[in-house]
């Protein structure tokens, strides 16, 4: 695939036209291509990256993309989830990013948009003129085939989606049949407000190394036990040192029969004013055979919190694994319906899209979009 | 040297060499001459000739062998050492430039600078984003610890283990405005405001421990879902 690489325009080069930025410093036009192998699923219909520029600060340039893109299927297989990766600069952090859509149901001939904007930087080098490149990380089909190189590990999120948007349409389809439209129509209202009255707070991930500061206390973290879930987790501790929770530590233990390639657990902080609020995640990918156990450290990681919360606890959660044959396991839409982490945890990207649809049409509109799959 | 005999007094450095050997007397004729009718010249070659005998005398007192230059140079030396000392713990006037003038001289020189600390205070307020203030204060405090402390920024730390080195980390941070990367102590000269994903507010961010954060926005008219993710690492 990546020997015969079908590549797309290099439109605009900086210098010829300049315009002022935000921050006073002139912005140029950005150079810019996309790549799509020539066994790529998808062909390129159209492309504008009107807006997009980019601004010298300091040595690096700071990159504003916003890019619309029309993508055609070309394959025979419906197209359920697309992820785009962006370069800019692959060393430095923020030079990397993507941009993807999941919940998509793309039939073979069909165009499909692609929009997105990042910021992203790319150190000022002896190339000249800002670029940044846009290529294929991964597309999943509706048989959850994956094609792409998958530099992002785009194929476990994209499949990850895609189980939960099946799940939480099944959900919503057997409100519908069992309890009519009025039930399915209080069950987007209260969704919707949960979603809207559900607490944000300001979170950082620092990756490096730990912070300066004294560690105040070691904290167990609790795990929401799922007995339906092929891992269980034995017991975690974490380091608190001032608002920095770091250094997590915990111990898993696969009680299904079966080889688990990855999982990813998700960390519910509760503060000392009763708020709780899902603070992360923590992708790992280890091989665990059935029936044994280990540890996961992370130990260069840490989640700073404003310093309006104070943290009282965490809980953790299995929120996905994967097995070593490429199948998923994700929690249950009862699982989680039934648990403390119906008001904590967020909705699904394909529960926000129906979520959407609701309010622009309607439990009419709803029903259909439902009827669709 | 033409001297008047009669009346006036003979030289001191005639009067030393007067008496100091048998040829002198034939070198000075005249100061004999004068010597012999002066009385307060004759006590004072008489006196000159009592300082010979006694620095003969404590000359033979000195050990044998004594290097000269040496002791000399050693003297000289005490003698400068002596003098900076004196000045070190002498109090003395502030040495001050022509024009110049002290503090305490004019309410002026004190009020413009607080003015000027003043105007600074409010620049860096203004202009300074917090994270960086943050930072700075950060960077601040571990220098202090690392003083008191004496810890080292290799990352062990002295003084019990306490002390660590957080720059040069790099985060993301996830709001309710969306996602932004943050680069502290990064050589490509990102402020600390970092680089904002997007002016769209999103529905959801995520974040991962492993240093990426994803935004997750919504086509009012489509619904469909775009996720933007950036990394950190």
């Amino acid at each position: 695939m990546r020997s015969s690489l079908k590549i797309f325009a290099a439109l605009a080069l900086g210098g010829a036209s300049f315009a002022q930025s935000p921050f006073g410093m002139p912005q140029q036009n950005l150079a810019h291509r996309i790549i799509l192998p020539h066994d790529s699923p998808v062909t390129l219909s159209s492309d504008q990256w009107d807006g997009s520029a980019a601004a010298a600060r300091g040595g690096a340039y700071a990159i504003d993309l916003r890019v619309a893109l029309t993508l055609r299927n070309s394959s025979k297989r419906r197209i359920r989830g697309i992820t785009l990766s962006v370069l800019a600069q692959e060393a430095v952090p923020g030079g990397k990013g993507s941009i993807s859509v999941p919940s998509l149901d793309v039939a073979p001939g069909e165009t499909f948009p692609v929009r997105g904007a990042l910021r992203l930087i790319r150190p000022i080098g002896d190339s000249g003129s800002p670029m940044v490149e846009v290529a294929i990380d991964g597309i999943l089909f509706d048989d959850l085939t994956f094609y792409g190189p998958d530099r992002l590990h785009s194929r476990r999120t994209m499949m990850v989606w895609e189980l939960e948007a099946r799940r939480d349409r099944q959900y919503l389809k057997a409100l519908l049949d069992q309890e009519g439209p009025e039930r399915l129509k209080k069950e987007m209202l209260a969704g919707i407000s949960r979603d809207s009255s559900r607490p944000r707070f300001g979170v950082q991930v620092i990756h490096g190394h730990p912070t300066n500061t004294e560690p105040d206390r070691e904290i167990q973290v609790a795990f929401l036990q799922m007995p339906e879930s092929p891992l269980e987790p034995m017991g975690g501790t974490a380091h608190m040192a001032g608002n920095e929770a770091e250094a997590p530590r915990l111990v898993v233990h696969n009680r299904s029969p079966r080889v688990v390639r990855s999982f990813e657990i998700g960390w519910v902080v509760r503060d000392q004013q009763g708020r709780e609020f899902l603070a992360a995640s923590m992708p790992s990918e280890m091989r665990l055979p059935a029936g044994s156990s280990s540890q996961i450290f992370e130990k260069d990681a840490a989640l700073r919190f404003d310093s309006r919360t104070a943290v009282d606890s965490m809980t953790g959660y299995i929120t996905s694994v994967e097995f070593s044959d490429g199948q998923f396991w994700i929690p249950s839409r009862a699982t989680l319906e039934e648990s403390a982490l119906r008001n904590v945890v967020g909705s699904s990207p394909e529960q926000q899209r129906l979520n959407q649809i609701y309010l622009k049409r309607g439990v009419s509109g709803l029903v259909e979009e439902l009827k669709k799959f | 040297m033409r001297i008047n005999i009669w009346n006036a007094h003979a030289p001191e450095a005639e009067l030393a060499i007067y008496g100091s050997g048998p040829e002198s007397v034939w070198q000075s004729p005249w100061i004999w001459f004068h010597v012999s009718r002066c009385e307060r010249c004759r006590m004072r070659a008489r006196e000159y000739a009592e300082d010979r005998k006694y620095l003969r005398h404590a000359a033979e007192l000195l050990p044998t062998g004594v290097n000269w230059e040496r002791l000399s140079s050693e003297m000289t030396a005490n003698i400068r050492v002596g003098l900076a000392a004196g000045e070190c713990v002498t109090p003395h006037p502030a040495r001050r430039a022509p024009g110049f003038r002290s503090f305490g001289d004019s309410w002026r020189v004190a009020a413009a600078c607080a003015g000027f600390a003043v105007l600074m205070a409010a620049a860096w307020w203004l202009n300074t984003p917090a994270p960086r203030t943050e930072s700075l204060s950060r960077a601040v405090k571990a220098i202090a610890s690392r003083t008191f402390m004496g810890g080292d920024p290799g990352g062990g730390g002295l003084g019990g283990g306490l002390l660590r080195w957080d720059e040069a980390r790099s985060m993301v941070h996830a709001s309710a405005q969306g996602i932004e990367l943050v680069e502290n102590g990064s050589s490509l000269g990102i402020s600390a405001t970092g680089v904002s994903q997007s002016d769209a507010r999103p529905v959801a961010v995520t974040l991962s421990v492993q240093g990426s954060a994803r935004a997750h926005y919504v086509d009012a008219d489509t619904g469909q879902i775009t996720i933007t993710s950036v990394y950190a690492q």
